[in-house]
């Protein structure tokens, strides 16, 4: 590539860049001071620790249960593939708010899952338990669909050779597969992360309390207005992102870059 | 250095249903002898190593190698002992050179002395010492072969299979690579099946036997002077002939 396009590409970049963050410019807008009183920042406070928490948790049953499924999907027929993928994007094609009708009356207190889940002290609306599984129906397909995605693009030659060089097919996974796919499966569970740690629709139904960030988001604007919104939103960015980035970081540190 | 003494036959029947024709194939081999597997490209020659190795599974027939059944029930390739070596060096491109190496001895075996010495025997006969840091995904085709192929005798498999492994190697490093793999396989005692369809290269690899196929059918077997004398069909005679 020359100096000339490469600058161009350089400059194509940077208005992207700039058409992705420019909404951002509205944390600027005037609409008075910022409020950050006690009586907001304690909810708010509560909020992150339960997003981070809960989303967290989310995650490692999105990845245990997840990849196991990703690599059965690999090797599937084509056709099998395709059903498989259909059942993966039915979840996230539904608007999150349909979801969280959907999951509230499948596990709520007046179907056969829900009371026997009440019978175990597994209650299914307004509780942690109901945040968690709700984020892993949100994040489930996001992640298995990448997944999928990353684990083909494995050469299955390379895991064959690790067999037959006495390799068992969990070291195989282990040594070869998971090595060779970690950018991919941190791609699919960045995105994961990002969705279900964002997710309103779905939870303002299934589980308003306890309240993530989403919810307390649209609490402190129904309640204080938008002054109450900005400091909660500049929290947002800051507990959310650093997780995902460091996924991306570590999965590209190349150990002989 | 011979790990195994007791002559055992790998004997195989592969049946496999391609697009074009069946590929039907039986083959015996003794512990430690060597058979060359002649044809034109697309005869079935690869298909058949790949169905010994577990690569590909038959569509029918049977593959026992010293008494262990590989082939049916299809035996997990980790429990084969095969090593299998084919023109795509197809190295972990996340390790060195040296853990690509070592890659299939256990771990409590990377420590044993006789261990050692048979990996530093590979390094040094195989010119792998200045690689040895390196990584594998920064190395050059023609030692990336090298490296390949000190990955599978590190594990000293009972069974070599070969599709080709020296296509498109300069002469001098495909005349060393198979002068030193005959060496081996006369001092370690594994049995090799190599594939090629340059005559010059399988005749130093196997000088013993080979088996000629055709559109997946065995159409000659025997020594290399019967091939010469009195070839099969019009098809071979054109590949024996010097260009």
């Amino acid at each position: 590539m020359s100096l000339h396009r490469q600058w161009l590409a350089r400059i194509g970049a940077a208005l992207f860049a700039v058409f992705l963050l420019y909404p951002f410019t509205a944390l600027f807008t005037r609409i008075g001071p910022w409020e950050w009183t006690q009586e907001i920042r304690s909810p708010a406070l509560a909020s992150v620790r339960v997003s981070l928490l809960l989303t967290s948790l989310a995650m490692v049953v999105i990845v245990a249960l997840g990849t196991p499924v990703a690599l059965y999907i690999i090797r599937c027929t084509t056709r099998e593939r395709l059903v498989w993928q259909a059942v993966l994007l039915i979840p996230i094609l539904l608007p999150p708010l349909a979801l969280g009708i959907l999951l509230t009356l499948a596990f709520g207190p007046y179907t056969y899952v829900g009371t026997s889940l009440e019978h175990y002290g597994i209650v299914m609306t307004n509780s942690a338990t109901a945040f968690i599984v709700t984020q892993v129906y949100v994040g489930m397909g996001y992640y298995v669909l990448g997944a999928v995605a990353a684990l083909d693009s494995v050469p299955v030659i390379l895991q064959k050779q690790a067999a037959l060089l006495g390799l068992t097919p969990a070291k195989v996974f282990l040594r070869v597969t998971l090595p060779l796919a970690r950018l991919g499966l941190a791609v699919a569970l960045t995105i994961a992360w990002v969705r279900a740690i964002g997710e309103f629709g779905a939870v303002v139904v299934t589980a308003y309390y306890p309240s993530g960030m989403p919810v307390q988001l649209w609490v402190n604007l129904q309640s204080f207005g938008l002054p109450a919104v900005m400091p909660l939103l500049i929290v947002f960015l800051a507990v959310a992102l650093p997780l995902p980035w460091l996924v991306h970081v570590l999965a590209q540190r190349h150990r002989h870059a | 250095m011979c790990w195994r003494s007791a002559i055992a036959m790998l004997k195989a029947h592969i049946i496999k249903r391609r697009r074009e024709f069946t590929v039907n194939v039986a083959l015996e081999l003794e512990q430690g002898s060597s058979l060359g597997l002649f044809g034109a490209s697309g005869t079935g020659k690869s298909t058949v190593l790949a169905c010994i190795a577990g690569i590909e599974e038959p569509d029918d027939g049977q593959v026992d190698l010293n008494g262990d059944r590989f082939f049916p029930p299809s035996l997990p390739l980790h429990r084969r002992s095969v090593g299998y070596l084919t023109q795509e060096p197809g190295l972990f491109p996340h390790l060195r050179v040296s853990e690509n190496i070592c890659f299939g001895i256990p771990r409590n075996g990377i420590h044993d002395p006789e261990q050692v010495r048979w990996i530093e025997t590979l390094r040094d006969r195989l010119k792998l010492g200045p690689l040895w840091h390196a990584p594998a995904s920064h190395i050059s085709g023609g030692q990336a072969r090298r490296v390949a192929l000190a990955r599978m005798l590190a594990r000293k498999p009972r069974l070599v299979l070969l599709d080709e492994p020296f296509a498109g190697l300069d002469r001098d490093l495909v005349r060393e690579l198979i002068n030193d793999l005959v060496d081996w396989a006369h001092t370690l005692g594994f049995s090799m099946i190599a594939v090629d369809h340059q005559a010059e290269v399988l005749k130093r690899l196997c000088p013993s036997r080979v088996v000629v196929l055709e559109k997946g059918e065995i159409v000659q077997s025997g020594s290399w002077s019967e091939l010469y004398n009195s070839p099969a069909t019009a098809l071979l005679r054109s590949l024996l002939a010097p260009l």
